[in-house]
């Protein structure tokens, strides 16, 4: 928390005076060095920890920490009936909140610019991916199918919550159990097993990596708050296992060789071989506790 | 959707001809074979990603019929009835990096999180109260957090699960210390699993603690539920709504916060159905389960001083 | 809720003379003030009441309309509570100013309703799981003078026990559909047994003392209120602190015990002069009433007395 009283601490003056008043030429002064303010090198992603299942009223759950931001993923599944023109599929229904709890920046009341820009980003991942494929939420074609509603909620923010809220849902996918459901063949009413319950498919093991330029020129990866409201261009890439391009999100900003896209695009792949792993890992884990 | 009292949208103050008069009156209303429940009065959004119109929890479909609690014995988790038996309570402060200060709180299942920020400027500006700060709450539930999914609109349970966040905080406040700004205390309920009121007390106080608010006391939160002749304290998600076996005598829910040094209650809460001696009995029940609670929260506080106050000589 | 600005001095005073068992207007300590009750006033509900205390006025209207039962309970119907502040009662509710007053009203109220015993619900079922009776109850606060809560809860039982709900038949037909008919008969209606309706007592903690329906002076004076609902027989079904301040826990027991006492009296005389007034029929004359114990300040005096004594 940035806060006046940081003035008085006993650190060098100029050093701290400057973060406060000319963050800017704070920042600066670490990228010529090629380090961050917080120690990274410039393409270094913050700490990523996860958490998964945690939460026992969700049918499938996450918490994502990537360094100070911190997403939480929860998944309700519920019946409904499938629309008229896709009589053989599911919905999956994502929404990203940043509730004023996250930040002082984000007030209480509607989803505000932000929060919508990142649901529709998120669903639009979703639905050009397939990471699950919305047949497999068919229940009775034309009549029954599941609902995934995939609420991400941002307990911390702190920059970057495109791929943290990546990273919580994927994980939070790979954990959701949901109940059989057979039809009764005489009332033609739905009936659920809660106690027996199936895993999803995931299709594919889609990462973002967000990126920012700094001063139309310095690529700098995984930002901070403070980092993306001092850049000039952000940048977000999805890629998938088979190191296919899922989605390049730079919405505005300044302009970006090939080159630095080329850059980018590849040091998504490595995060997103990193991210699997760990979610791997980690899924691995809860079910060998379970 | 919600089984949350909400006022309905179409209820206008008996005003012009009964809506009933136009549907029903000397017509024969027809009702067909078991539709889909059509239970929905959520306006349109479209600020968020939408779903299908309607969709169904479904447990509303399950075959096994919903357990009835047992009204004696130990409890589902092996608490004991009629004792003063509180969770074990894990608290953390300072967990958010953007908030003045922060508590996360878990008590079996229910976990919530707690962030206050400022003091700063009030935003209304035509209320400023020249000698004294104002404190705003809002309390909320993530979607997912109860068994049943909620609406990302906050629904009228949430603004007197609010009410009841202020009115139990602001007498431990010191107020008249932030003249003409306000503490901002949001509370974000990840997992119900009973008793969020009293421990979004108990979570708030600390994040205000760990915010430096100057307070008169810590706001410790409790609460029991009474059936029949015995009682639960600190309930579960289900003891709290599930239906118990036995008539509705002597039945009902009280939640009480505490300010433990200055022995005052500042909130308190009751509903269902209770003889007084019931009640009576049930806030000193409260009161000994905050006196349970003070010693793990005072010990969260002080750690969370200690790791800020080093930090702070060495740098 | 509407304030007033009360002077250090007259708070003194206040303060002073309720130590002594004496208020402003007159009245002992748990006391109310004048109370006047009018049912059946609104023509197009079905079931209506007027009840002002002091210069407090609301109207409640209640209207009985077919719904679906909430999937969890599917045999029995259920009641809506809105409250509604009129800009009229107090000018700082003009605007969206009333918004939040409502909402803590209401939500009070569906905590009051919250029980088995208070209505019976099962009553209201029409055909389990797919129809029941809705009551939306429907609140309107046209002055406010402190005791609102009070006002409300007196109000809302007269409304139910003047509310008439048509009786209904239903028919299956061949195709295993459902007809509902409603009886066109004005007469021939189902009536509530309100007799297990709560009625709120609002006690203000002033100086080391607490007074039943206080006034907005008193109210200025004091740093919380308890409000408690009380059934005829005495049991409580639902209690809250209200206001900034905090309460020591042995005032909260002698506030419980004194507001059951007062709750619990309220209920034979306001039954007795509702079945009264219901008796009168459709040509009666406007029926006052004042509760026990209450030296007569009102505003205007009644022009007829019952005997609720």
């Amino acid at each position: 928390a940035s806060d006046v009283s940081v003035l008085w601490l006993p650190l060098p003056r100029s050093l701290l005076t400057c973060r406060t008043a000319e963050p800017l030429e704070y920042h600066r002064s670490f990228l010529k060095e090629n380090c961050r303010p917080d120690g990274r090198e410039l393409t270094e992603f913050r700490t990523t920890t996860l958490n998964i299942g945690s939460i026992s009223t969700a049918d499938g759950s996450a918490l994502v920490k990537l360094g100070n931001t911190t997403i939480i993923c929860g998944i309700k599944a519920e019946l409904a009936n499938p629309t008229v023109e896709a009589p053989g599929k599911g919905y999956i229904v994502p929404n990203v909140d940043l509730p004023p709890l996250c930040s002082s920046r984000f007030r209480p009341g509607p989803p505000g610019e932000e929060a919508q820009a990142a649901s529709q980003f998120i669903a639009d991942v979703i639905e050009s991916s397939e990471v699950i494929k919305t047949e497999d939420l068919s229940i009775d074609r034309g009549k029954l199918c599941w609902v995934l509603y995939c609420d991400l909620m941002c307990l911390d923010y702190d920059g970057n919550i495109l791929d943290a809220c990546v990273i919580a849902l994927l994980a939070a996918l790979k954990n959701t159990r949901l109940p059989e459901v057979t039809i009764n063949k005489e009332t033609s009413a739905p009936e659920v097993n809660l106690e027996k319950r199936w895993e999803l498919q995931i299709h594919k093991h889609l990462v973002s990596a967000s990126f920012c330029i700094f001063d139309d020129s310095i690529l700098i990866s995984d930002p901070t708050a403070e980092e993306e409201t001092l850049s000039t261009a952000h940048l977000t890439v999805v890629t998938d296992e088979d190191d296919r391009l899922c989605s390049v999100h730079k919405p505005g900003g300044t302009s970006l060789s090939g080159e630095r896209l080329q850059e980018c695009i590849s040091r998504a792949t490595t995060r997103q071989r990193e991210i699997q792993k760990l979610i791997a890992k980690v899924a691995h884990s809860v079910k060998k506790a379970q | 959707m919600t089984n949350s009292p909400c006022p309905h949208p179409d209820n206008k103050p008996f005003s012009g001809q009964p809506e009933k008069e136009k549907t029903w009156g000397g017509k024969r209303f027809r009702a067909g074979p078991v539709a889909w429940v059509i239970y929905f009065n959520m306006p349109t959004d479209t600020k968020r990603v939408r779903g299908p119109e309607v969709s169904q929890s479904p447990s509303l479909f399950s075959c096994d019929p919903a357990a009835v609690l047992p009204s004696k014995g130990p409890r589902a988790d092996g608490r004991r009835r009629d004792q003063v038996d509180v969770r074990p309570v894990f608290v953390r402060c300072g967990l958010v990096s953007q908030a003045k200060g922060s508590a996360y709180l878990e008590a079996g299942n229910t976990k919530l999180m707690c962030c206050v920020y400022g003091p700063r400027e009030t935003d209304r500006k035509d209320e400023t109260d020249m000698k004294c700060g104002r404190l705003t709450t809002d309390m909320r539930f993530a979607p997912f957090s109860c068994p049943e999914r909620g609406s990302w609109i906050q629904g009228s349970q949430d603004k007197d699960f609010s009410l009841m966040l202020h009115e139990s905080l602001q007498p431990a406040i010191c107020l008249h210390k932030y003249p003409r700004s306000q503490i901002e205390v949001s509370v974000m309920v990840l997992e119900n699993s009973g008793s969020v009121l009293a421990h979004a007390v108990t979570c708030a106080s600390l994040a205000l603690a760990d915010a430096g608010i100057e307070m008169y006391d810590l706001v410790l939160g409790c609460s029991m539920r009474q059936d029949g002749t015995s009682y639960v304290v600190d309930p579960s998600y289900m003891e709290e709504n599930g239906c118990s076996s036995v008539s509705c005598e002597n039945q009902g829910g009280l939640t009480v916060a505490f300010l433990p040094s200055l022995n005052q209650i500042s909130g308190l809460q009751s509903d269902g159905d209770m003889t007084e001696e019931t009640l009576t009995a049930g806030v000193r029940t409260c009161i000994e389960g905050c006196y349970k609670l003070y010693p793990v929260i005072q010990r969260a506080l002080t750690k969370a001083v200690r790791k800020a106050a080093p930090s702070q000589s060495e740098s | 809720m509407a304030r007033v600005q009360v002077s250090e001095a007259e708070k003194v005073y206040i303060l002073h003379g309720i130590r002594d068992d004496l208020r402003v207007d007159g009245r002992g300590c748990e006391d109310y003030r004048h109370m006047e009750i009018e049912t059946d006033v609104v023509s197009n509900t079905d079931g209506s009441a007027k009840v002002t205390l002091g210069h407090t006025a609301v109207l409640v209207g209640v209207k009985a309309e077919i719904g679906k039962p909430r999937p969890t309970v599917p045999t029995e119907g259920y009641l809506e509570f809105f409250v509604d502040c009129s800009a009229n009662a107090t000018p700082e509710f003009e605007g969206r100013g009333g918004e939040e007053l409502g909402t803590e009203l209401s939500n009070t109220l569906y905590k009051v309703f919250n029980n088995k015993r208070s209505i019976d619900l099962k009553s209201l079922c029409i055909c389990a799981g797919e129809h029941c009776w809705v009551l939306y109850v429907d609140v309107l606060l046209l002055q406010c003078d402190g005791n609102l809560y009070d006002a409300i809860s007196v109000a809302i039982k007269a409304a139910l026990f003047n509310t008439k709900i048509p009786k209904v038949h239903i028919s299956s037909d061949d195709e295993g559909g459902k007809e509902i008919e409603l009886s066109d008969d004005p007469y021939d209606c189902m009536r509530l047994n309100v007799e297990n309706v709560p009625c709120i007592v609002t006690l203000c903690k002033v100086g080391h003392r607490h007074v039943v329906d206080a006034t907005l002076q008193e109210k200025a004076c004091s740093v919380a209120s308890l409000i408690i609902s009380v059934t005829h027989k005495g049991t409580i079904t639902c209690m809250r602190k209200v206001g900034g301040g905090s309460l020591d826990p042995e005032s909260i027991f002698e506030m419980t015990e004194a507001g059951k006492r007062v709750g619990k009296a309220l209920h034979a005389p306001l039954m007795k002069l509702l079945e009264q007034e219901e008796s009168l029929g459709k040509k009666r004359q406007k029926v006052y009433t004042c509760f026990p114990g209450l030296p007569l300040v009102s505003p205007q005096p009644p022009r007829e007395e019952s005997g609720a004594k």
